[in-house]
């Protein structure tokens, strides 16, 4: 399998906190950040709540290159890792970011208005609102290459678009780069900064946000996700150093189901999660983040596939999902739960699921509610299911 | 790295259906752009209009992007060419571009939300929403290029959709290497789709590369396996990128390094106008019999380019006339990309 992974620093901003240390400690009291949006109008919207963070890079053109910027910093400084630039790789799950709204406009309006698309005249329009599409704000790829800048890393740059599982890929492609000798140092982990009208909208649109605008995952009233946004960021290391956590494994599948909903079956994200398990050579874990969105079917089925992949030994994990609290970072989702794992064997503390109060007998797990439960923790997984059906699932253990 | 067979590919390019004879086409220079109606009359290297065969469902058009489209036409062209392939646990690792959607479904959900003559983020959560084709989510997200074609062909392996505006594709081929080598499983699908065809990514594109960009679309695949688990046609030797962002000059070196190393016979390039006298000076100097163009072919096909010239490359090794082979792509970013192939190995 080649080197360890280890966890030498991890860092985040999100709507409860903009470092990890005051958002574990706002996770661990069973706090939610989930509010009505106020930075924007959204009267009429089929969801009018999320986690926005506020307090940084407010106005910003590009929010996620600031928050995965000022996470980045914290966990590097944690880390106090040593390597020479060529062996610093960086792996960012990010999705695109947006031309600023006016520019959008623009290009939407350049077609002539009228009910028919004039592709002619767009062609010849749009070409005058070239320069407007700020490419370093619009690309994925522009957080990882930042971040590259920053830390001076000559290493692989990778930028993965998985949707939701972007963030959890990104760890898995900077764990199999140290594995392989390619890095010695790997700076992982996804951004969010969702929270803004055209995003509302197309998940809106979709019908996968909470009507109720309550995020509560493996609730029996749940109805769907709550738009959150933030940066989690974690620095792996060949070396050991001060690691209390490793990855063992790491499982990747794809459903080949259904564009937005799971397989009923849960067979692709069992296949995931068997595959980590197996390759950190455990059958049981202490301590499970689960993906946990707080929509209808995907916590039924990620429920129904924990309990047949780890059977009676389920007993032994506690399950919970971060986005009751902090809601869904889609990009950054999957990095996030990985954070929370971390915590878990950091200090011997399973954070809690907020918005969890009436547990959906479909969902029956081991769930940790209000509080973060104290309880010793060896080991950890943590699963990232994105829509399309791409599914990630890593596993922790103690050092 | 240790060689992986690769055995099998697909494409969809300029030249329509099919990756045999785009070696050939690359090495005699051709061309095939046309005036695109989307983009105001400019010169573009368009895919033509798709067999039913491969392509996608009219059903199903209004929920993917282009570059979506054009991947699920190269799987499915892949499958059919190839049927004894496996599936279920088959890796799938690509290269994909940002966003595609359709400008009319947004200028919909815009034009209806304009009161008064000003833009209403009010009429736009309301009249804007409701104007607009609800599955147009489906057409923004960049990992639905490689979710749509594993849903319809049934894949269910490892996988990654990496973002690639050129040298993302070459990690993409390089992580189904990966798990290929390290035995994630016995056969991974590695390549790119993407259009640069879209207005905003034209307009992005133009905007950094200038007024000599033609801009192309398409799709690639090759399928990486285990030497002896089916007859190669050809090897992967090397995949990787030599990273421009502490300097040109010293990705340049670094990558001159590696195609040193691959002492290859023929090298396919792939790269931006204004990067293309580095790149054609670079492959010089490892003294090739022959260096190729493969963006007159194929335009600037974005995520779609590397994998666009592999397959080109591997076709020429096909022919019998060169037994290595080197992609060399410059992407937009500086970033280097290299991929070997051998039409053997020492066993």
């Amino acid at each position: 399998m080649g080197r360890d992974a280890f966890v030498r620093g991890v860092g985040a901003v999100s709507s409860l906190g903009l470092d990890w240390t005051s958002t574990a400690a706002a996770l661990a009291r069973g706090e939610s950040a989930i509010a009505r949006v106020e930075h924007f109008d959204v009267e009429g919207f089929p969801c009018q709540v999320a986690a926005a963070v506020r307090g940084v890079a407010e106005g910003a053109e590009d929010r996620r290159r600031e928050f995965a910027l000022r996470a980045a910093r914290e966990a590097w400084g944690r880390a106090r890792v040593g390597a020479s630039p060529e062996r610093v790789g960086i792996f960012i799950g990010a999705e695109s970011g947006r031309a600023s709204f006016s520019t959008v406009l623009a290009l939407a309006q350049a077609a002539g208005g009228g009910a028919r698309f004039d592709h002619e005249a767009f062609g010849q329009r749009a070409r005058e609102l070239a320069p407007r599409i700020d490419a370093a704000a619009v690309s994925p790829a522009a957080v990882a290459s930042m971040l590259a800048g920053e830390l001076g890393a000559r290493g692989p740059c990778e930028t993965l678009s998985l949707a939701c599982s972007s963030g959890a890929a990104a760890i898995v492609e900077g764990v199999r780069a140290i594995r392989r000798g390619e890095v010695d140092v790997a700076l992982c982990g996804g951004v969010g900064a969702d929270v803004d009208p055209l995003m509302l909208a197309g998940f809106g649109l979709l019908g996968a946000l909470s009507a109720r605008g309550v995020s509560c995952p493996f609730d029996a009233h749940r109805d769907g996700f709550v738009v959150g946004e933030g940066a989690a960021m974690v620095v792996l290391a060949a070396e050991k150093g001060d690691a209390v956590a490793a990855v063992a494994g790491v499982g990747r599948s794809l459903d080949a189901w259904h564009l937005t909903a799971p397989d009923p079956e849960g067979a692709g994200a069992s296949m995931a999660m068997r595959a980590a398990l197996r390759e950190a050579r455990i059958e049981a874990v202490d301590c499970v983040q689960a993906h946990g969105t707080s929509t209808q079917l995907n916590d039924e089925v990620e429920a129904q596939a924990l309990r047949r992949v780890l059977g009676a030994r389920l007993a032994e994990a506690h399950v919970s999902s971060v986005k009751g609290a902090l809601g869904h970072w889609i990009a950054g989702a999957g990095a996030l739960g990985f954070l929370c794992a971390v915590h878990a064997l950091e200090r011997d503390e399973v954070l809690p699921t907020a918005g969890l109060s009436h547990p959906d007998p479909r969902c029956e797990l081991p769930h940790v509610l209000g509080k973060a439960l104290s309880k010793r923790v060896g080991s950890a997984l943590v699963n990232a299911f994105a829509f399309g059906g791409a599914n990630t699932s890593l596993v922790m253990v103690r050092a | 790295m240790r060689p992986v067979a690769v055995i099998a590919a697909s494409a969809v390019s300029a030249r329509g259906l099919g990756w045999r004879g785009l070696g050939k086409a690359v090495r005699a220079g051709d061309t095939a752009a046309t005036p695109c109606k989307a983009l105001g009359g400019l010169l573009a290297a368009q895919v033509p209009p798709l067999p039913a065969a491969q392509d996608v469902e009219p059903r199903q058009l209004k929920l993917m992007s282009r570059g979506a489209r054009l991947s699920c036409v190269a799987a499915r062209s892949l499958f059919l060419e190839s049927p004894a392939l496996p599936r279920e646990e088959t890796g799938f690792f690509l290269g994909v571009g940002a966003s595609g959607g359709a400008v009319e479904e947004l200028e919909a959900m815009l034009d209806a939300s304009f009161s008064e003559g000003r833009f209403d983020l009010g009429g736009f959560g309301t009249a804007g929403l409701g104007a607009c084709n609800p599955l147009f989510a489906f057409q923004l997200m960049n990992n639905y290029t490689l979710c749509h074609a594993a849903i319809r062909e049934g894949l269910r392996g490892p996988n990654a959709a990496l973002f690639s505006r050129g040298t993302g594709t070459v990690l993409a081929l390089a992580e189904a290497h990966h798990a290929v080598a390290a035995g994630e499983c016995e056969v991974a699908l590695g390549g790119g789709a993407d259009s640069a065809l879209h207005p905003v990514t034209w307009a992005e594109l133009r905007r950094e590369g200038g007024e000599d960009v033609v801009p192309g679309e398409g799709a690639a695949l090759l399928v990486l396996a285990d030497p002896g688990h089916a007859p190669p046609l050809g090897f992967m030797e090397r995949c990787e990128v030599h990273s421009g962002r502490q300097g040109q000059a010293l990705a340049l070196e670094s990558a001159r390094r590696s195609l040193l190393a691959m002492s290859p016979e023929c090298v396919v390039l792939m790269a931006m106008p204004k990067r293309r006298d580095a790149a054609r000076e670079l492959a010089l100097s490892v003294r090739p019999k022959s260096v190729f163009e493969a963006a007159s072919l194929f335009g600037e096909t974005l995520a779609a380019s590397a994998a666009l010239a592999t397959v080109a490359a591997l076709d020429l090794l096909q022919d019998g006339e060169v037994r290595r082979a080197a992609v060399l792509v410059m992407g937009p970013d500086g970033d280097v990309g290299l991929v070997g192939l051998a039409r053997e190995v020492a066993s």
